[in-house]
């Protein structure tokens, strides 16, 4: 990925936190807990990395949070949490192109897994980024890409280990674009 | 999909979509709806000029909230504590979050 040359103002999250008052698909208690949450999220610089070249160069590697595992790595701990619901596992698996839902399980315990287990590109969309690869829209799709579970409520391990490692692999392997995908 | 939370987090360029959780890029088996969606995201990584930047995209849920909704198949852990324990609602509004107990020996 291109070096980050620049860092933007953070965002006004009293203003952010207000605009959460109605998503057609986030229930109450939901919309309050992020709004809380946004509210007291610290100022960040926010980090840039303008694109120096089209898409149609770019190789791309995606991020799931679905907390993706493939049936040969080790699952995700679901366990703990349901031990310690305040613990989620920080941990991240690479997730190589051509994996498919018959390879891999959703261990993410707060949505529902059964789309993705039918269909993964509804959270992990390989099979789509190949043939926008193969269509020129993008320059290619990178050969690894990544998963770590959602809902992490203290991500200190995620921030100090996970996302370096990850981004130190995309970085060996020359990719251009990160696309993060939530669920 | 709440764009506000992850711009609220500093991402450089976050593309907003009104879907329900579970399910990003469209239903399963929906391969032009989630190419359509894909190539939309990756296109606001081109077209964001400013660090910070939050692009809408112009897609439509095919169904209703009420008949999209789709619970994990049970209540995450920390929906079941709260219930068995409502007053620490207050420490997760206020993400006062207890450091981690140490795994519990088998």
């Amino acid at each position: 990925m291109t070096e980050t040359l620049a860092g933007g103002q953070p965002a006004d999250h009293g203003e952010l936190a207000k605009r959460v008052r109605f998503h057609p698909f986030v229930d109450g208690p939901t919309r309050k807990l992020v709004r809380s949450w946004i509210e007291r999220e610290p100022a960040h610089p926010v980090p840039w990395a303008p694109l120096t070249k089209p898409l149609s160069a770019c190789r791309v590697a995606l991020v799931s949070s679905a907390g993706i595992a493939r049936h040969d790595q080790p699952p995700f701990d679901q366990e703990r949490e349901r031990r310690d619901p305040w613990w989620s596992d920080q941990s991240w698996r690479p997730i190589p192109l051509g994996t498919t839902e018959a390879d891999a399980g959703i261990y993410h315990l707060h949505i529902d897994p059964r789309f993705g287990a039918q269909d993964l590109d509804c959270v992990l969309p390989l099979r789509r980024l190949q043939e926008l690869s193969a269509d020129g829209v993008v320059g290619g799709a990178a050969a690894t890409h990544y998963s770590f579970m959602g809902y992490i409520l203290q991500p200190r391990q995620l921030l100090a280990s996970t996302a370096p490692a990850i981004t130190a692999r995309m970085a060996a392997e020359a990719v251009d674009v990160a696309l993060l995908v939530p669920v | 999909m709440i764009p506000e939370f992850t711009a609220s987090v500093g991402a450089p360029r976050v593309a907003g979509i009104e879907f329900p959780f579970g399910r990003p890029l469209g239903l399963p088996g929906d391969r032009a709806g989630q190419r359509a969606v894909l190539t939309a995201a990756l296109e606001v990584i081109s077209r964001a000029r400013t660090p910070g930047t939050v692009i809408q995209l112009p897609f439509t849920w095919p169904q209703s909230p009420r008949d999209a909704r789709a619970d994990p198949p049970v209540p995450p852990p920390i929906v079941q504590l709260i219930k068995r324990k409502p007053w620490l609602a207050v420490k997760l509004l206020a993400r006062d979050i207890p450091d981690p107990r140490q795994p519990t020996a088998n």
